[in-house]
């Protein structure tokens, strides 16, 4: 039983009804927790990113029967954990098969996986680009006035609702919402530059 | 250049719903522009993988990931979420939430209403039941116009065994009377049987109830 609404509700029942471009705001948001998570679990950095993408892939076929008795995430989770396991399973038992069945099906070009070129999330630079974006994070947040940061830390670290930071703030809900709105917008000016792509629009 | 006010307006009131809707707070409206914004506005993706993004770096430093795999990993996605059927899960049907309360709040009057033809309706199935059981019996008290026994246990010896039972108030379907229940009732039906043949050759009408005669063809020959 949940103690709070669950935050993907909304998103989850747009994709119900036939909207796959919300499941999108979804996989933005969960992403990375999941590769993390995985990645836990498989010791083959170049299989994370697959098993997460195998894992979405479920997690969208599968959300018709989604029944909201637990939060979205938790369910992802779940499913997550079962598909790195199966993938070790499937592993240990044909090794090369596995491999390419996770890698994708695309037999007739055996060059080009769409999407899934070697990304640079592991080279130097994408390392270094990861440092300067959590540098940058704490730095905004450090320079947050005190309102702004309890806000913020309340909603994303300790997980509380609008309500509860009301309550543990002493102010309105619209209070909350406002200055939890400021604070990402301050911390995200200072991110732009680190997020903004040479070619233009990333998404 | 700068940006127009009223754009500017528009844009910050499009993050201010990105962001409330991250925590589960957007109204419906509100959500409902979100995913509009999603599809058609570049900015509204890059805020909304930006705050999702400073979510996971207040979590955890691990979670810092560079833009440019995030992207790569959503776009290789959209390419495999495309082959994918699009899933619809049963919805209800809105309009049929306001009808649903009329009809639980008619459900007493329907019942009243269904109250009031009910009464007179049992008491005439009732009669039904007391002239049918009436026109059954009579054959065996008055004689040969009880062409309901005649016919019915004229040529078949399961509807002359079934009659003798339902005579009896018995139950047990035809097909289960083993043979010696069929003797056992045949053996009641005969003083029955024999007033009723005494009854015929004395009534002013001979009617096709003649044929009453042949029910003891049915008596098992045992």
């Amino acid at each position: 039983m949940m103690l709070n609404p669950d935050p993907d509700a909304a998103l989850v029942e747009r994709v119900k009804q036939g909207d796959v471009r919300a499941f999108e705001m979804l996989v933005v948001k969960y992403q990375r927790r999941i590769e993390r998570l995985i990645a836990r679990m498989v010791r083959d950095v170049d299989l994370v990113a697959d098993i997460a993408q195998e894992t979405f892939i479920r997690a969208y076929r599968a959300l018709p029967q989604f029944r909201a008795e637990s939060a979205f995430y938790t369910w992802l989770y779940r499913i997550a954990v079962n598909t790195a396991k199966k993938a070790l399973v499937d592993m240990k038992r044909d090794p090369v098969t596995t491999l390419t069945a996770l890698q994708g099906s695309d037999d007739d070009d055996e060059t080009y996986r769409p999407g899934m070129e070697p990304t640079d999330g592991e080279t130097p630079e994408a390392l270094l680009a990861s440092k300067e974006i959590a540098a940058t994070v704490n730095a905004a947040i450090a320079a947050l006035s005190e309102d702004l940061r309890q806000a913020i830390t309340l909603r994303e670290i300790e997980g509380l609702s609008y309500e509860e930071i009301s309550d543990v703030m002493n102010c309105p809900i619209g209070t909350v919402r406002s200055r939890i709105f400021r604070a990402r917008e301050a911390i995200a000016e200072r991110l732009r530059p680190l997020l903004d792509t040479r070619e233009g629009n990333r998404w | 250049m700068s940006q127009p006010d009223s754009d500017r307006s528009s844009s910050d009131s499009s993050r201010r719903i990105l962001s409330a809707l991250a925590d589960g707070d957007a109204t419906d409206s509100e959500a409902a522009r979100a995913f509009q914004a999603w599809r058609d506005d570049p900015d509204a993706r890059a805020t909304w993988h930006g705050y999702q993004l400073i979510g996971d770096v207040l979590r955890s430093e691990d979670l810092a990931s560079a833009p440019r795999a995030d992207e790569a990993f959503l776009v290789a996605l959209r390419a495999r979420l495309a082959d994918e059927p699009v899933v619809l899960a049963p919805q209800p049907r809105a309009e049929e939430v306001p009808e649903a309360v009329p009809a639980v709040a008619n459900g007493g009057a329907a019942t009243r209403s269904r109250a009031r033809w009910q009464g007179p309706m049992a008491m005439a199935a009732g009669f039904l039941v007391v002239i049918g059981g009436l026109n059954v019996l009579r054959p065996f008290g008055h004689g040969p116009d009880a062409s309901v026994a005649a016919a019915g246990g004229a040529s078949s010896p399961l509807m002359a065994s079934a009659t003798a039972i339902n005579n009896n108030g018995a139950v047990v379907p035809v097909g289960q009377q083993t043979p010696a229940q069929t003797k056992a009732a045949a053996d009641q039906l005969a003083p029955y049987l024999a007033a009723h043949r005494q009854s015929a050759m004395n009534a002013p009408f001979q009617m096709p109830g003649n044929d009453l005669r042949n029910v003891n063809l049915v008596q098992p020959a045992q």
